[in-house]
């Protein structure tokens, strides 16, 4: 592709067309907002059309200061991720359909966007350009009940994910330092001779922040449940998943990810038995499910990317469906504390079948979306003879049941009755569940045309995730997980739910950190006062004094004109012998 | 389970004795089938990674004993990170 300009360039991207799409939806005044949501969906399919229209190839391809971009990449990765957020994007945007938020809408759109514009990226400028603006829109999500704790977890959340940019440019710089290219492919941790090189460990570190790594993590729980009903779900899906692939571009293969990811998939676990919020479980379910995605793009074998990414496309449907249920309960109930809800099936039996369903498709039970990738990512730790690794999956598979599949719909629908009686979801929301519901079932039996849509689609044909020995495997741990919590609920061993909130690594930035802020402002301010005030005596003793010479009763105010007039002949002579000098 | 502010209401479909029995008993039978399952030839892995894959019922152990120790172990974190629900709104 040759260098066609900047506008055609732009107009070709399915990124632009929704971030189009995402303004001239925020321009409509509130007056008209139910036709903005339309609107918006419209210029999802439009994109999309545009996506399949374009196949598979580069586009877009520009010089930036003689450097080569490539604004648009379309291979089978890209696709992926490409093909799932065009998916989440119209579910988000049909989930809220009545809604009258202008700034909330426009970010429900163009953070999608971004995001996408972020995957498409064939070159780190525009990878890094879409990085910033996924960033900036989406804190709209977050800010969007307008109250000070959203507006102070926002800024907090800002500061993470701009820094995370920063880290990310200086990345780039470090690259084409290294490489003289700004090709965005894979970039590894090592050099040839093993050592780590400084431009892998700075990328690593901004992808690691959006993807949410160990102690880098914490984002997620401080930020995404501030964001209202609807806000949570849009969030849950782009930013860790634009981290994902970008993680699987650059640094497949990179050993360190395994050890990364194992811890990713347990401590999300510990924190969110004890958590009774359940966004926030939610919020520790993304971390523990990143972190298989992570696991697998540190194998780095086909198998094991396959598993990865194509983990990410179903978590992706039944993490937001998850989300979704939630939601549902917080829209009709006013909350999201476990101890505060209980009892919903009663009144609201379409949004727990869903819900059940989600959680049984993150728990990855046969016929359900998540048994048919799991399985790609586990069989990668056996293939590599990783028992530990290995062991670490199927005990963090058991936790994931234990929150995401269990906890969520048995707090929310079952448990102590709450007596609350609300109604059933309303339609639009019921639609966006079900039709992710049916997605969750549909390729949970008919796994193929994802398969065929995964990176390495030779590496999947003899892939049966129905063999009867996986079957079985799976149903054992399970089911025997299952029976656990039954048999921990009948002896009243499960621990109640208790209205808390726990603290994590966001405390070390909040409070002392925040402590040690203050205090340094405060040092600053008092060193400054102190350095003013002697300043400003100085300044008005020297003041006086000059008064006292040269003021209508001074010394020299008695000679002024002639003092004057010496002076100002003395510089003109200055300034004309400087001048003559000169030329 | 007592409900405070329907007294009168008939319990949920969940909340009967029947269901949970009925859901209790085939729980127990669908999980001694799969421990059961496991141990027949046509159900076992043909080239297993691992030795431990051919025990037989190592996946039902080891889920039983991986969500027990989760929720029976991680319960005391709390103890150690859970705070009053305001903590926050004190500090900032």
């Amino acid at each position: 592709m040759g260098d066609n300009g900047l506008i055609p360039a732009l107009a070709m991207n399915p990124a632009v067309i929704l971030t189009v799409g995402a303004i001239l939806g925020a321009l409509i005044p509130n007056g008209f907002a139910a036709i903005r949501r339309p609107l918006m969906l419209v210029f999802v399919a439009m994109s999309a059309y545009q996506l399949s229209r374009l196949g598979l190839g580069e586009f877009g391809a520009l010089s930036i200061f003689g450097e080569p971009v490539t604004m648009l990449r379309i291979d089978p990765l890209s696709r992926l991720f490409a093909v799932v957020f065009h998916i989440a994007a119209a579910l988000n945007l049909l989930y809220a359909w009545h809604s009258k938020n202008r700034a909330q809408d426009f970010a429900t759109l163009a953070y999608p966007a971004a995001a996408l514009g972020g995957v498409l990226a064939g070159d780190l400028v525009t990878l890094f350009v879409w990085w910033e603006i996924a960033a900036i829109t989406s804190v709209f999500l977050v800010w969007g009940p307008g109250t000070r704790a959203t507006f102070l977890a926002g800024m907090r959340y800002l500061t993470i994910q701009i820094l995370s940019g920063v880290l990310l440019l200086a990345g780039i710089v470090l690259v084409y330092r290294e490489t003289g290219s700004l090709a965005f492919g894979e970039i590894g941790l090592r050099d040839a001779e093993g050592a780590i090189k400084l431009s892998g460990l700075v990328m690593l570190i901004a992808f690691g922040i959006k993807a949410a790594f160990p102690l880098l993590h914490n984002w997620v729980q401080d930020a995404y449940p501030k964001a209202d009903f609807a806000g949570t779900i849009v969030l849950s899906v782009f930013t860790t998943k634009l981290a994902v692939a970008s993680l699987a571009r650059a640094f497949p293969g990179t050993g360190e990810l395994v050890y990364i990811g194992a811890v990713m998939t347990i401590f999300p676990i510990f924190f969110a038995l004890i958590e009774n919020d359940l966004k926030k479980v939610l919020c520790y379910s993304i971390n523990n499910q990143v972190g298989f995605m992570v696991i697998g793009i540190g194998f780095g074998t086909a198998a094991s990317l396959n598993g990865a990414v194509g983990y990410a496309f179903t978590n992706i449907i039944f993490e937001s469906l998850l989300f979704m249920a939630v939601g549902a309960a917080i829209f009709r109930t006013g909350t999201s504390k476990a101890t505060e809800l209980g009892g919903l099936y009663k009144t609201m039996p379409l949004t727990m079948i869903f819900c059940i369903i989600g959680a049984m498709s993150i728990s990855a039970f046969p016929g359900f979306a998540g048994f048919v990738t799991k399985g790609l990512i586990i069989d990668a730790a056996g293939e590599a003879h990783a028992i530990w690794i290995w062991l670490v999956l199927l005990f963090a598979s058991a936790g994931v049941l234990e929150h995401a599949g269990i906890k969520i719909p048995y707090f929310t629908f079952f448990a102590h009755d709450s007596g609350k009686r609300p109604k059933e979801a309303p339609p639009a929301m019921l639609m966006a569940m079900g039709t992710s519901a049916f997605l969750c079932i549909a390729i949970g039996v008919y796994p193929e045309p994802l398969y065929a849509l995964m990176p390495y689609p030779e590496a999947v044909a003899d892939y049966h995730p129905y063999a009867p020995y996986h079957v079985v495997e799976q149903l054992q741990l399970l089911l025997w997980a299952v029976l656990a919590f039954a048999v921990l609920i009948l002896i009243k061993w499960y621990p109640a739910e208790v209205p808390s909130i726990n603290l994590d690594a966001d405390w070390l930035y909040r409070v002392p950190g925040r402590g040690l802020f203050t205090w340094a402002v405060a040092a600053v301010r008092a060193i400054w006062r102190l350095m003013w005030r002697l300043a400003s005596t100085r300044f008005m003793r020297a003041m006086d004094r000059i008064y006292m010479m040269h003021g209508p009763e001074g010394a020299m105010a008695r000679s002024w004109p002639t003092g004057f007039m010496a002076l100002a002949t003395a510089i003109i002579l200055g300034l004309a012998l400087i001048i003559a000098f000169m030329a | 389970m007592a409900d405070h502010h329907h007294g009168d209401e008939k319990p949920g479909w969940a909340d009967t004795k029947a269901f949970r029995n009925a859901f209790l008993g085939l729980l127990v039978i669908a999980a001694l089938a799969a421990a059961a399952a496991g141990f027949l030839p046509q159900f076992q892995k043909a080239h297993p990674h691992f030795d431990v894959e051919g025990m037989g019922a190592f996946f039902a152990i080891y889920g039983f004993a991986a969500f027990a120790f989760i929720v029976l172990a991680g319960q005391h974190l709390r103890k150690l990170v859970g705070r009053k629900e305001d903590y926050y709104e004190e500090r900032e």
